[in-house]
């Protein structure tokens, strides 16, 4: 972990109070309500959820790729709005000082294009770089990136390419232009166990090398432990809670945070603990209901929980909460 | 950032894997279907011939010896087969009129026609396939209405495609009120038929190769448009688009980078399969006496008038009718194998 050097060092992303809700046919969905989040240089910042908890679509509307409009909240970037950017300048900030990596790397790629066109695209977008010098960079990141023989493997095409070696393609082709932020969206979901490791460790190397800040989307709180400097762990569209990684780990405050550690076995315990599970099901987005979203599924659930959502609770540098256990910070 | 390569983490690749470029892959499974090489093989030589006919020794197409009408497709010098006709239709004659043989008048024709038979080089000519009735090589007749014919189908199968592919991947990418307006036009230009319009537009704007490309044209992208439009709709939303746009690619590079390469599977089958059709249109315009106007031949016009004459000049409809259905024939073949060779089900077979 890159640790505390980065947790001083200053915002070069702040989310404030994003709101992206979906008109369907069954309701307002509001996939993400009121999150908010900072993120600072160089700093590995982890968004953990259960599928459907506005993770991967709190990360597409950073980068404006969702389709509808965002019903409220900003987007700084280096002090500009992201959010009321046109799309033309969104789109020299996309790949170019925002780069992102998707969940699957099978279908991430093009199949009918080469490795090196599909590579070479932002460097030729946002570099300005002639063919060749945008292929030997291309070259260059898949050697980083680990893929032996890279200069023969550029040409080939993605089927030719194991699922690993893809999203070593992928991260290779994110970080080609030199972002400033990388957000990974479950990068490591659709892969072996084995290869997971590999994977995120070269994320982490190649970030860390070049001093990028990391947003790093997953659904597993070991992946969070082993490389995140800081976590927000989202529930239905919220964040229930946020705080540096270690501090979360050893001191959980919201009820939902406390159950997903339960619920993981842990290698650093004596006694073999029992594996407590969360009961019940994450409540449909659907015209969700008023107060804290976890309150059905909570065993400390009170009167208040039903009614309204509760402000935030500080609970030491950069560890907050939202639950109304907690007496609300002014 | 120093560039310091990792060691690289995986075991050594296996070797490389067979084929690669996706088209490489349908062009291997093409070669292995004997029907579709071959068909290949005859289109090939259909458009060289047709192509280098001004190099060929052939006479000009348009040129008329009117003394060589009606002659039947032979090895021997025209010369021979013209005075072999005379002397028989003369025969014939004097049979019908129960004369013993020629009389004087006739023995002079005949005599005054070998002279010219053995002086006039014109008379030395070979007609391979015969002649027509203006006396005009039927072979380089052929091979200039096959050029006529394969470019009507190109020509016309490009411009749909273009049309086609652009129009279809607007309405299919951006959806809502611009696919709404293409696709209207669409279903408007449907529900006219097909012929008629074309009539119409020939009547209208005169007879030329120039116009009929462009009427034959202005209607035929509609099914193709139509396909595009699914094939876009069906992939924009696949992962690979957005990971383009999370690289901060636009819409125009989507599409044409990233899209059309993905639906030109399609696209290929269905134009090979689109350049008979605008053959046959061309033919049966030519047909009804709307296509091409003389001394211009294609292979409609050629069968038109060949078949006024089929039961005395059989010939001049055998020639271009043959030839014209073995490149159709071709070409259908070759629509089906490259239809088999690009689908993406039949990939997993060997």
């Amino acid at each position: 972990m890159s640790g505390g050097s980065a947790v001083g060092g200053d915002v070069i992303l702040s989310v404030q109070d994003l709101r992206t809700w979906f008109h369907t046919d069954q309701g307002l969905v509001k996939a993400v309500d009121g999150v908010s989040f900072d993120l600072r240089r160089g700093e590995t910042l982890g968004l953990v959820g259960e599928s459907g908890s506005g993770k991967s679509v709190t990360a597409l509307s950073i980068l404006g790729l969702v389709t509808s409009p965002l019903a409220g909240g900003r987007v700084l970037f280096h002090g500009q709005d992201l959010s009321r950017l046109p799309r033309a300048a969104l789109r020299a900030i996309r790949g170019d000082r925002i780069a992102m990596v998707f969940q699957d790397p099978m279908t991430s790629l093009n199949p009918f294009l080469r490795v090196s066109t599909q590579m070479m695209e932002g460097l030729e977008l946002h570099q300005r770089l002639g063919r060749k010098a945008a292929r030997g960079r291309a070259i260059e990141m898949l050697q980083l990136a680990g893929i032996a023989a890279a200069e023969r493997r550029i040409d080939q095409y993605p089927h030719q390419f194991s699922g690993g070696m893809r999203q070593r393609v992928m991260i290779a082709m994110a970080l080609s232009c030199n972002p400033e932020i990388l957000i990974a969206d479950e990068p490591t979901s659709a892969l072996d166990v084995t290869i997971q490791a590999q994977i995120l460790e070269l994320v982490q190397d190649l970030t860390r090398r070049m001093g990028t800040a990391v947003i790093l989307i997953t659904h597993s709180l070991g992946v969070v432990a082993g490389t995140c400097d800081s976590l927000c762990v989202m529930y239905a569209g919220r964040i229930a809670e946020r705080g540096p990684t270690g501090e979360v780990f050893a001191r959980p405050l919201h009820p939902y945070t406390q159950g997903l550690i339960r619920s993981v076995p842990r290698l650093d315990r004596e006694a073999p603990e029992r594996l407590v599970p969360i009961p019940g099901q994450p409540p449909s987005l659907v015209d969700l209901p008023p107060g804290c979203p976890f309150h059905s599924r909570c065993d400390r659930a009170m009167d208040v929980c039903r009614q309204r959502y509760p402000g935030a609770s500080c609970a030491g540098p950069g560890h907050s909460t939202h639950c109304w256990l907690y007496p609300e910070s002014p | 950032m120093q560039p310091l390569p990792l060691t690289p983490l995986d075991a050594p690749e296996p070797a490389a894997l067979p084929g690669g470029s996706p088209w490489a892959d349908a062009w291997r499974r093409l070669r292995r279907n004997r029907m579709a090489s071959a068909s290949l093989a005859v289109i090939a030589l259909y458009a060289l011939l047709t192509l280098g006919a001004p190099l060929l020794p052939v006479h000009p197409y348009a040129e008329q010896v009117v003394a060589h009408k009606n002659l039947p497709p032979s090895l021997r010098p025209a010369g021979e087969l013209m005075l072999e006709a005379r002397s028989a239709y003369l025969a014939r004659l004097a049979a019908a009129e129960a004369r013993p043989g020629l009389d004087a008048r006739e023995e002079a024709e005949l005599g005054s026609m070998a002279r010219a038979v053995r002086t006039d080089p014109v008379h030395r000519r070979h007609y391979l396939l015969g002649t027509d009735n203006l006396g005009r090589d039927m072979l380089s007749r052929l091979l200039y209405g096959g050029r006529v014919s394969i470019l009507i189908g190109l020509v016309g199968t490009l411009t749909s495609m273009v049309l086609g592919i652009v129009l279809g991947s607007l309405a299919g990418y951006h959806g809502g009120h611009l696919d709404n307006v293409i696709m209207r036009c669409v279903d408007i230009l449907y529900g006219l038929p097909y012929m008629l319009l074309v009539i119409i537009l020939m009547a209208l704007f005169g007879r030329s190769v120039v116009n009929l490309f462009v009427a034959l044209a202005l209607i035929s992208w509609l099914t193709l448009c139509r396909v595009v439009r699914g094939q876009v709709m069906s992939l924009k939303h696949a992962e690979f688009v957005e990971a383009a746009r999370a690289m901060g690619a636009g819409p125009g590079r989507i599409i044409f980078r990233h899209l059309t390469p993905n639906t030109l599977g399609v696209i290929v089958v269905f134009s090979t399969l689109m350049v008979p059709q605008f053959i046959m249109a061309e033919s049966f315009l030519s047909f009804l006496g709307l296509g091409v106007s003389a001394p211009l031949a294609s292979w409609g016009s050629l069968v038109a008038e060949g078949a006024g004459v089929m039961s005395l000049y059989p010939w001049q409809l055998l020639g271009p009718a043959v030839a014209m259905t073995v490149f159709l024939f071709a070409m259908n073949f070759l629509g089906d194998g490259l239809r088999d060779a690009l689908d993406p089900q039949s990939r997993a077979q060997p």
